[in-house]
């Protein structure tokens, strides 16, 4: 560790569901789940490295999809549901598009997908399930899609 | 969390060996009298900012600890407060949240199944709460929900009996034994030690319950107003030192029933961040634009003042109506005083009101009037509205607003706590009158003083006890709310239920109240605790941070506390 401490000024941001993602540690914290749960991965299948980075790549796509661009509102009652009709990723620094944490978590999954395909050496059905998931997903980020609902998919009653 | 001054500027614990009383009434006499002095003298807001107030002071020798030290934050270069924060503490801290998050939504999940598979007893009905919103209350909080709302049997004083609680299904439901436990309290806002029965208060209490009865049974303005109320709201109108007050049964609704009086849409509402709920209530209930500052940034809230009376209102761009500022005496979670000098002379730069909620922070000084800005060197003409409750330093229960003769008076028409609500009960409202008279010294005794020197004397060897030991302490000297910081999540049941089996009670705070990296133990010193309970609570607590292992200041922070 270079800094045993590290210091980070307290955000004005009043949504506790989004606010603790300006603190010190969440991008490295997240970086480390992806290494781990790839050699989790890998010591629980047995499979190629390739394969294993395809299959967290695809869990991080569901995972992140779903916790990110589908459930909507907090999991607190206390800010008395103005935040319902948003997803978290619309939620995050008050809807400010373009900050540095949204850019960071645009490219991760894009990182992943360079990763995954380059050790698959591009084959084809992890190819194609890769392509899908990033394009999903970047596409979910940009900042035209703030409070999009495409068909009506995820709308509110 | 900020970084603390190093112990060369702390003058004020050398000297142990004077008796409580010497040492007061040497501060009193040296510092108390010329602040008393200074408070008077009213100073026009062009000429003097706060600086100059607190410059004047110092020039006199003025040695009241809090303010020195004070003084030096303000002379120092405007650092705005950070958060320190070992790093692998964080990673693991996130790590927790996240595999407990996973574990919640799993469980969910199964659910989800299980009962899509069970009949639904809801028959065609919307449920009142959907899954979402009480996921945290579900999953993380009723795992250990023995550690938050424990029943007692007995006045909050310094030692009170905890009634024990099993659960028979993993902690979602808890049931009452008759076994009961004696212990430290740790947790009650009891100050200056008046939640027990006292020799002055009580007797008078027991009278005007028998003379008025529990209830006044009627709001204020139909038959609710006692002679009792009317001296109690003169008698916190003469200590807070303000012209005119008005009290309410309940505190929390003081704060949320009088900001939609005060101020409606086309107002602006910039409050601290770190707020307490029910401010943060009445400023949403008020429908004013509400805009949130960096906790205790003076610099910030000039930064945010002026870009909201540039822009104006939101799409109409018409300037603001009214702008609030709302601030805290003292802020309940982290124990420190408000920057008020510098904030009151922000806002008086540009024409917003100052409302001052000070719960925390009344009743601790026997002058009048109100010791914080007292204290601060802010002339109380300048804060609008002063606020505070009856329940941490006057054994009561409720409110009070002060401000203006028009003021209150504006607020006794329209305000609905007072139309509405029923009036505050007698024998409280006696007990606030009494307790008054203690402080200032009027029951002809010299115990009022001596409370508030001894929670003085409590705080600091509390706090630097702690200290030396390795715990992460936050606050200011002199505060009685020392919070020890926990950080992971799992170390909050295990030191609440660590401290509870070696008889000492501690309320635990984690998230959402506070932020997701700062859980923490919140422990409030009163003047009841003798030097005993606080060795025993030391030796406690020092043998749960070591099973716990979180003793995690292992520096001291030279680093100037901003």
């Amino acid at each position: 560790m270079a800094k045993l401490y590290v210091q980070a000024v307290p955000t004005t941001d009043l949504n506790r569901n989004t606010e603790w993602f300006t603190y010190p540690g969440v991008w490295t914290i997240y970086i480390l789940i992806l290494f781990f749960s790839w050699l989790v991965v890998l010591s629980v299948f047995g499979c190629s490295p390739g394969m294993a980075w395809t299959i967290v790549h695809l869990s991080h796509f569901v995972v992140t999809y779903q916790f990110f661009h589908w459930k909507k509102g907090t999991p607190f009652a206390e800010d008395q549901g103005v935040y319902n009709r948003l997803t978290w990723w619309e939620q995050i620094e008050n809807g400010k598009q373009l900050t540095r944490n949204r850019k960071f978590l645009t490219v991760v999954p894009v990182v992943l997908y360079l990763i995954a395909s380059h050790t698959t050496d591009y084959q084809h059905p992890m190819l194609f399930f890769n392509t899908l998931a990033v394009f999903i997903l970047v596409v979910a980020k940009f900042p035209h899609m703030h409070k999009v609902r495409i068909f009506g998919i995820n709308a509110d009653q | 969390m900020r970084a603390r001054g190093s112990s060369c500027r702390r003058p004020e614990h050398k000297s142990t060996d004077l008796s409580l009383e010497q040492r007061f009434i040497d501060s009193v006499s040296s510092g108390g009298t010329d602040l008393g002095r200074a408070k008077f003298q009213r100073t026009p807001a062009s000429q003097s900012p706060a600086f100059s107030l607190l410059n004047r002071d110092l020039s006199r020798g003025s040695s009241n600890p809090l303010l020195l030290r004070h003084l030096n934050q303000t002379l120092a270069a405007g650092r705005s407060e950070m958060i320190t924060i070992p790093y692998l503490t964080a990673l693991t801290t996130y790590f927790s949240y996240g595999l407990l998050f996973v574990f919640g939504q799993l469980r969910d999940f199964f659910r989800k199944i299980i009962d899509w598979w069970s009949h639904s007893s809801l028959q065609g009905y919307a449920p009142i709460c959907l899954g979402l919103e009480d996921f945290y209350i579900r999953r993380l909080y009723l795992r250990i929900q023995d550690c938050f709302n424990r029943p007692i049997s007995s006045p909050p004083d310094s030692w009170f009996d905890v009634v024990e609680r099993v659960s028979k299904d993993n902690n979602k439901t808890l049931q009452r034994t008759k076994n009961v436990s004696r212990c430290l309290n740790l947790g009650s806002y009891n100050y200056l030690g008046f939640a027990a029965a006292d020799e002055y208060c009580t007797p008078r209490v027991i009278e005007s319950l028998k003379r008025f009865s529990p209830s006044t049974c009627s709001t204020r303005v139909d038959g609710g107003t006692t002679t009792l109320h009317t001296k109690l709201e003169q008698c916190v109108a003469r200590f807070v030192g303000k012209p005119a007050s008005v009290v309410f049964g309940m505190g929390y609704v003081t704060n949320s029933a009088i900001l939609p009086v005060l101020i409606g849409k086309g107002g602006l509402i910039i409050s601290d961040s770190l707020n307490h709920n029910s401010i943060v209530n009445g400023a949403r209930g008020s429908g004013a634009t509400v805009r949130v500052f960096q906790h205790n940034t003076p610099s910030h809230l000039e930064k945010v003042l002026r870009e909201q009376i540039a822009d104006g209102q939101p799409r109409t761009h018409r300037p603001w109506k009214k702008i609030f500022v709302l601030v805290e005496g003292i802020y309940s979670m982290e124990g420190e005083l408000c920057k008020l000098p510098e904030i009151v002379a922000v806002c008086k730069k540009y024409k917003a009101y100052v409302y001052l909620d000070e719960a925390h922070s009344i009743g601790r000084q026997p002058f009048c009037p109100s010791p914080l800005c007292e204290l601060l060197g802010v002339d109380t003409a300048d804060v609008d509205v002063m606020m505070g409750t009856f329940t941490k330093s006057f054994g009561s229960c409720g409110g009070y607003i002060a401000g203006s003769e028009e003021l209150i008076q504006y607020l006794k028409y329209a305000c609905p706590a007072h139309l509405y609500a029923t009036s505050i009960s007698p024998p409280a409202a006696q007990q606030i009158i009494s307790s008054i008279e203690v402080i200032l010294g009027e029951d002809g005794s010299s115990r009022g003083a001596r409370k508030i020197a001894r929670i003085r004397e409590n705080s600091n060897f509390f706090r630097s006890e702690l200290q030396k030991m390795g715990f992460e302490v936050l606050g200011d000297n002199d505060s009685p709310v020392m919070p020890v910081m926990l950080y992971n999540p799992s170390k909050i049941p295990a030191f609440s239920r660590e401290c509870l089996k070696r008889n000492v009670a501690v309320v635990t705070v984690a998230f959402p109240a506070t932020p997701l990296l700062l859980a923490r133990a919140r422990i409030c010193i009163s003047a009841a605790h003798t030097r005993e309970d606080l060795v025993k609570a030391l030796e406690v607590i020092s043998s749960v941070g070591d099973l716990v292992g979180s003793r995690v200041a292992k520096f001291s922070h030279m680093a100037f506390r901003g």
